[in-house]
C-alpha cells in the first residue's frame, strides 16, 4: 500500500512553494510538535507521567516547552522578515473566499472519505486550506502572545494574565486539531497527498496544479512558456 | 475533624511585628529588605520568602488629630474551597482535614497559574527554587499538637486558634461588643467570604479599609477553564485523529472500487 504519491521527476513541475516557506513551515512543525507534547504533560492535569518523564520529568518538560516555543517564534520572525511580500500574497489569496470555495468545503467531507467528487476550480489555496489558514496561524499567534504573558506574568496586567490560561488552552485545541487534519490530508489522504512534494520539494506535478488549483495554475503558469524553467 | 482555624483580632494588636519574625523564624525563611517607602510597612506584599506581613494603613480623621493606622496581618486565607488548588495542573495543593491548604513544593513546577487565580493574590514564585511558596498555616507544628508559630507568639492575644465555630462564637460576641464600644462598622471576616475562609478576622471598621476586597470573588475565567474548556473541549484533539485513521481506511478501500483514481494515488 502506498502511503504517499511517488516524486515524480519526470513529469513538468511547477513551484509552490519557495524555501523561506517551507523552511517556516518545517520548522514550526517540529517546535509545534514539541510544545505541544511538552504543553500536554499540564492540559491532561498530570494524568500522563510517562509523557513528562520522556522530557525528563515535569521540569523537563516546561524547558522543552519553552526553548521550542522561542525557536517557534523565532521561525515566525524570519517568516516575517524576509518573506513579508509571501505572507502579503498569502492573505491576498486567503481575502478571495468565495462561493467556489464554500462549494468546495461543502463536499469536501465526501472528498475526505474518498468517494470521487467534481470540485470547483480553486485558488492557490483551496476552500479548506484557506479555513486552515486563517484559523491555525491565528491560533499560533494567540499561543504565542498569552504564552509569553504567563511566562512573564509579573510586566503584564493581572487580568490579562488570568485569561491567557484559558486562551492558551483553546488556542492549542482548535490549532492541534487543525494541525492534525492538516498534516494526514497534506501527507496520506490519497488525493492532496502530491501537495506534501509541494512543501517538501517545492515543486508539484503541473497536471496536478491544473487539476486541483486551476486558477492559481493559469494565473501563475499558464501564460508562461517556460513554465518549466520556472520551477526551479 | 473540626476546622481548626486562626483568629486574627485587629483590636488588639499593636502591630509588633511579632508574628512576622515567628513566621520567618518556624519556616526558616531569609529577611527580604524592602526600600524605605516613607511609611511603616516593612513589606508591601508576601514574597517567596515572606509568608505573613503587616500591613499599616494610615488615614486622618480629623486634621487635628495625628495620623492614624489600620494595622492587619495579611497572609493566605486557606479558603474553605480554594481556587489555587482548582487550577495547579501538578495538584501540588491539598487541603487537610482541618481545614489548611498545604501546598507541596515537591510537586512544583512554579508555572505560578495559583498565583493569579488567587483572589488574594497570595501564592508567591520563589525565583531561585523555581517553585511557589505561602503560609501553610504551620501544618507541622498544628499536627504535633501545637500552635501556629505567629499564633505561639503573639504578646497581645490579638491572634487565637482553635476550633473554627468557638472561635467564630467568639468573634461575635468581640464585634458586638466592639459595636458598643466606639467602633460602629466592626465586622467579621472571613465567615462567609468565598465561601468561608480558614482564617477568620475580626475588623474594627469595614474591609476595604483594611485592603481586603469587600465581597472577594474568584475570577469567572477559572470555572470556564477547569469545568468546561479541559475535560470536554480537548477531545476535539482524539476526534481529528481518530477522523483521519477512518479517512485512511475508507480512502484506501474507495480506491479500489474507483481504479481510475488510483494512479499515484493521484485523482
Amino acid at each position: 500500500m502506498q502511503l504517499i504519491p511517488e516524486y515524480r521527476e519526470d513529469l513538468p513541475r511547477v513551484e509552490r512553494f519557495n524555501f523561506v516557506a517551507r523552511m517556516t513551515h518545517w520548522g514550526h512543525t517540529v517546535t509545534f510538535i514539541l510544545c505541544l507534547l511538552t504543553g500536554l504533560v499540564l492540559f491532561l492535569n498530570s494524568g500522563a507521567d510517562w509523557l513528562a518523564a520522556i522530557f525528563g520529568g515535569y521540569n523537563g518538560a516546561g524547558l522543552v516547552h519553552r526553548i521550542a516555543a522561542v525557536t517557534l517564534t523565532i521561525f515566525l520572525v524570519i517568516f516575517v522578515i524576509f518573506d513579508f511580500k509571501g505572507i502579503i500574497n498569502w492573505v491576498k489569496d486567503l481575502l478571495r473566499f468565495g462561493k467556489d470555495d464554500i462549494i468546495f468545503v461543502m463536499k469536501f467531507p465526501l472528498e475526505f472519505l474518498g468517494f470521487p467528487v467534481k470540485m470547483p476550480p480553486q485558488t492557490r489555496f483551496n476552500g479548506g486550506e484557506k479555513g486552515n489558514s486563517m484559523l491555525t496561524p491565528t491560533c499560533v499567534i494567540l499561543l504565542v502572545l498569552s504564552g509569553y504573558i504567563m511566562w512573564f506574568p509579573t510586566i503584564f496586567p493581572a487580568g490579562l494574565v488570568r485569561i491567557s490560561y484559558p486562551i492558551h488552552d483553546i488556542a492549542m485545541v482548535l490549532a492541534t486539531f487543525m494541525v492534525c487534519m492538516h498534516g494526514y490530508l497534506g501527507s496520506f489522504h490519497p488525493g492532496s497527498g502530491e501537495s506534501f512534494w509541494g512543501m517538501w520539494k517545492g515543486t508539484v506535478r503541473e497536471d496536478w496544479a491544473k487539476h486541483h488549483h486551476a486558477i492559481w495554475y493559469e494565473e501563475t503558469y499558464a501564460d508562461k512558456t517556460d513554465a518549466d524553467s520556472d520551477a526551479e | 475533624m473540626a476546622l481548626k482555624t486562626n483568629l486574627y483580632d485587629v483590636s488588639k494588636c499593636t502591630a509588633c511585628r511579632g508574628c512576622i519574625i515567628a513566621c520567618k523564624d518556624w519556616n526558616q525563611l531569609p529577611a527580604v529588605i524592602e526600600p524605605f517607602k516613607g511609611n511603616y510597612c516593612t513589606h508591601e506584599d508576601t514574597n517567596g520568602d515572606t509568608f505573613t506581613i503587616m500591613r499599616f494603613m494610615e488615614y486622618e480623621e480629623d486634621p487635628a488629630d495625628d495620623v492614624k493606622w489600620h494595622f492587619l496581618k495579611y497572609q493566605c486565607m486557606h479558603c474553605l474551597d480554594p481556587a489555587c488548588m482548582k487550577v495547579c495542573p501538578r495538584h501540588a495543593y491539598t487541603k487537610t482535614d482541618w481545614g489548611a491548604t498545604f501546598h507541596d513544593p515537591e510537586k512544583c513546577v512554579g508555572c505560578q497559574y495559583c498565583t493569579y487565580a488567587c483572589p488574594f493574590h497570595i501564592p508567591k514564585y520563589r525565583k531561585r527554587e523555581d517553585k511557589i511558596t505561602k503560609c501553610t498555616l504551620c501544618v507541622e507544628r498544628v499536627e504535633a499538637g501545637l500552635t501556629p508559630a505567629c499564633t505561639r507568639t503573639c504578646p497581645t492575644g490579638a491572634l487565637s486558634f482553635g476550633d473554627r465555630h468557638e472561635l467564630l462564637d467568639y468573634a461575635e460576641e468581640r464585634v458586638k461588643f466592639l459595636r458598643a464600644n466606639g467602633f460602629p462598622n466592626a465586622t467579621i471576616y472571613g465567615k462567609l467570604e468565598l465561601g468561608g475562609l480558614n482564617k477568620l478576622y475580626i475588623l474594627t471598621d469595614t474591609p476595604d479599609k483594611f485592603g481586603l476586597p469587600i465581597d472577594p470573588k474568584v475570577s469567572s475565567t477559572i470555572p470556564a477553564w477547569k469545568d468546561w474548556i479541559q475535560p470536554y473541549v480537548g477531545w476535539l484533539i482524539p476526534l481529528a485523529l481518530a477522523g483521519s485513521a477512518f479517512s485512511f481506511v475508507t480512502t484506501r478501500i474507495l480506491a479500489g472500487k474507483h481504479e481510475e483514481h488510483a494512479e499515484g494515488g493521484h485523482e
